[in-house]
């Protein structure tokens, strides 16, 4: 039997912001942008949420539901070096952490007794060791399986913990929404809600077949969810399985949709840039550029090219990603959103260039450099002159640490 | 039009243009073979408008002229009918009947109007004999770029220079250098870049060429090199642009090197390969004390080991390799022995034949950092 937990931080980006500005406290803060740009929300305090502002929804309905609220842009930078901490915290009471986003992780404290005492206290001592450290509230969720521990920590918020105790699992979940299961969505349950499924309860009594039958393998998983074990994408996984890295990538969305061949070119050697520094600060090699570009309707198109070298440097992704737009992009057409991604990663370099050797050598010197400078005096400091017409402030995104090649900075 | 041929030579012939025919053109005649029928014989030509070939054999002509078949479909049939003459009779809608025996047959052609010219072949710059080509072909072919983006790399640079002619080629990974020495026939100063395509048709036809010191003619003009043997006559549009400064690369000098048993070497290779990465096909090599230890490992199916005696007493040196890399060059090499030349792990190896007199043929692999 397994013990795991599921920490999740109290409204992470807005509690961060109150740290350095404690006058927010209590207010309706909004995190994410200002009221009338594009983009969605990132956080809501609680105060802002009582008027229906929750996260992923557009900044300016955010402003129509909540006119009062504070809009922040966010400091990304803070965020990560909280979750830093977070992690560090965590990596006390268990080595098996996994951050599974910037403010939330799992925790396997499976034999952990003897350690920290019954469940119940070592949440406590975490609980209290995290305010302590971080200055931030948390709630946590513990049973025996991630998918529960992951509801029950929502079911505690704000600041709570909540213990469901072996054997428990099924009647924890019955009078809960379907809604509330991880992975259970909008499509999902309105499916559901169509053969009059609303609570979990409804779903656990349902024939297994039945639910293969309608919704396939996904309905198998639905089964053994509702009845409180892993099940499905990547619970199945053990907390502290290092997963391979698959993808490394950078979104940019433009305040006004455009179709200014020097602006989009310019974003995306920014967005490339940024990849390669994710890339080479991990120490990862990717073989694979994919270029993501969305119109001004929302059509979106993803396009890759799988390199013979993996590459690291700032140029070959560049020039890859360019070459890629120019044959996707339907001139003039308005854009709405660039990416930049790369996949493939290897550890090693692998094969080496006869021809080319000297010019990548060179590259990866300057490129070495200016990671140093950017480590010091931080990211904006050098810049490609390329991407500096597209340069642009950077949002607030999920961004986990703990897994491999996303973790802390040494 | 209207003629009699034997059907193995027509086959022979219609061999040669298979490679050339273009199967997924968007230009429908490029799937043909212009036939045209003059004199005592029948001249059969093929091209993908980088690519072209044409060659001829006898034929009885009752009716001079020319039409266009659909080169596949006419070599499948062709080739099932018995070994005797045929008879082949174009008419107005460009539909030829094919009579062979008691075999009575009518393909739908297309008017030879929309068929492409192809240039005529200047005067001989001069003769390469077939033997020499192929060996030249053969031994750079494989190090030819497979991306189509890098076009300068999709073809080797063929160079013909002061009594040598030398072939190069490089995917960017490792570079082939093959070079001989014959009598041009005066002061002859040339280079170019022979497409991959045209190369492998080459070694197609110089293989039918019995007489292997025959020699090939070679011309060339703004656009085109030509290659004629006899009836036949290959000509291929030059590849642009610049080939990379080669000789920049050629490592001048090696710390070290061992020599090895050809046959040896590469059997080890085969084996430790089959635990290599499939895509990166990564292999370690360590030279030390005596010995050539070649080494691969996947951490989910296994790992292998084997080692080779060599006369080596320089420091341990580990390097990693494409084991493929190391396979096609010793699959090329005639010779039984071959060195290999080496620093250090981050410099360029290098591969050569081993023992006395071999031919200039030099393979310079990269290593891979794993």
């Amino acid at each position: 039997m397994r013990t795991i937990f599921h920490v999740d931080m109290d409204a992470f980006f807005v509690s961060v912001e109150e740290l350095f500005q404690p006058g927010l406290k209590g207010k309706a803060v909004v995190v994410g942008g200002q009221k009338d740009q594009r983009g969605v929300v990132s956080a809501a305090s609680y105060e802002a949420r009582k008027f229906g502002v929750h996260s992923a929804m557009p900044l300016r309905t955010a402003s129509a539901l909540c006119p009062h609220a504070i809009f922040l842009d966010g400091h990304p930078d803070r965020y990560r070096d909280y979750s830093h901490k977070v992690h560090h915290v965590l990596t006390q009471f268990s080595p098996l952490v996994e951050m599974a986003s910037v403010d939330e992780a799992y925790m396997d404290l499976t034999g952990g007794e003897r350690l920290h005492g019954p469940a119940m206290r070592a949440a406590h001592a975490l609980h209290e060791t995290m305010k302590r450290t971080t200055g931030l509230n948390c709630s946590i969720g513990i049973a025996t399986s991630r998918m529960v521990a992951k509801v029950a920590s929502d079911q505690a918020k704000p600041n709570g913990v909540l213990w469901v105790q072996a054997g428990s699992e099924a009647r924890f979940l019955a009078p809960l929404e379907v809604r509330k299961i991880p992975g259970v969505g909008k499509v999902t349950e309105k499916r559901l809600r169509e053969i009059g499924i609303r609570k979990v309860g409804d779903l656990a009594g349902l024939d297994e077949d039945f639910l293969a039958r309608r919704f396939g393998q996904w309905g198998l998983a639905l089964a053994g969810k509702a009845r409180g074990t892993d099940a499905g994408a990547w619970f199945a996984g053990q907390v502290g399985d290092h997963q391979d890295q698959k993808s490394i990538s950078h979104e940019h969305t433009f305040d006004v949709d455009t179709s200014d061949p020097a602006l989009l070119e310019s974003t995306l050697a920014r967005l490339a840039e940024k990849v390669a520094r994710r890339l080479r600060e991990q120490g990862f090699f990717g073989r694979t550029i994919h270029l993501k570009l969305r119109y001004k309707d929302f059509s979106t198109y993803t396009r890759a090219h799988t390199l013979a070298e993996p590459t690291q440097l700032d140029q070959e992704l560049i020039a890859e990603i360019r070459q890629l737009f120019r044959n996707t992009w339907k001139r003039g057409s308005a854009i709405r959103l660039l990416g930049a991604s790369v996949s493939g990663m290897q550890e090693a370099e692998g094969q080496l260039n006869l021809l080319d050797g000297e010019r990548k050598a060179k590259a990866r010197k300057a490129l070495t450099a200016a990671d140093k400078i950017r480590d010091r005096f931080g990211e904006k400091m050098v810049k490609l002159a390329s991407g500096m017409q597209g340069d642009f402030g950077e949002r607030v995104h999920e961004n986990p640490v703990g897994l491999p090649g996303k973790a802390p900075k040494q | 039009m209207e003629f009699t041929v034997n059907k193995s030579d027509l086959v022979r012939e219609l061999s040669l243009s298979q490679g050339v025919v273009e199967r997924k053109t968007t230009i429908p005649i490029l799937s043909n073979v212009l036939l045209e029928a003059a004199g005592d014989r029948l001249t059969i030509t093929a091209t993908d408008l980088e690519l072209g070939i044409r060659c001829s054999t006898p034929a009885k002509v009752k009716h001079q002229g020319s039409g266009t078949l659909t080169a596949k479909k006419l070599m499948d049939y062709v080739r099932l009918l018995p070994e005797t003459d045929l008879h082949i009779k174009f008419s107005e809608n460009h539909w030829a009947t094919i009579v062979c025996g008691r075999s009575r047959t009518r393909i739908a052609g297309m008017s030879r109007e929309s068929y492409p010219e192809l240039p005529v072949m200047p005067g001989a710059l001069t003769r390469i004999p077939a033997g020499l080509l192929a060996s030249l072909i053969g031994k750079t072919i494989f190090s030819i770029s497979n991306e189509e983006s890098r076009f300068t790399l999709n073809g080797a640079l063929l160079q013909l220079r002061d009594d040598m002619i030398t072939m190069v080629s490089t995917d960017g990974h490792r570079l082939a250098l093959a070079e001989a020495s014959n009598s041009l026939g005066g002061a002859i100063n040339y280079k170019a870049l022979l497409p991959r395509k045209a190369m492998a048709e080459l070694l197609k036809m110089t293989q039918e060429v019995p007489d292997k010191s025959a020699g090939i003619e070679f011309a060339g003009d703004d656009n085109h090199l030509f290659f004629r043997v006899g009836d036949r006559l290959l000509i291929s549009r030059k590849l642009t642009g610049n080939f990379p400064d080669y000789e920049r690369v050629l490592p001048r000098s090696h710390a070290y090197y061992v020599e090895f048993e050809k046959e040896e070497l590469k059997a080890s290779i085969e084996r430790v390969a089959q635990f290599a990465d499939e895509r990166s096909r990564a292999i370690k090599t360590r030279f030390e004390g005596g010995e050539a230890t070649l080494h691969s490992s996947l951490s989910d199916s296994g790992e292998s080991e084997e080692s080779l005696p060599v006369e080596y007493d320089g420091p341990g040196v580990e390097i990693g390799f494409n084991a493929q890399y190391l396979l096609d060059f010793l699959r090329a090499l005639p010779e039984n022995k071959v060195q290999f030349h080496f620093k250090d792990s981050q410099s360029a190896g290098e591969l050569r034949p081993g023992g006395d007199g071999g031919s200039t043929y030099r393979y310079v692999v990269m290593p891979m950092r794993i």
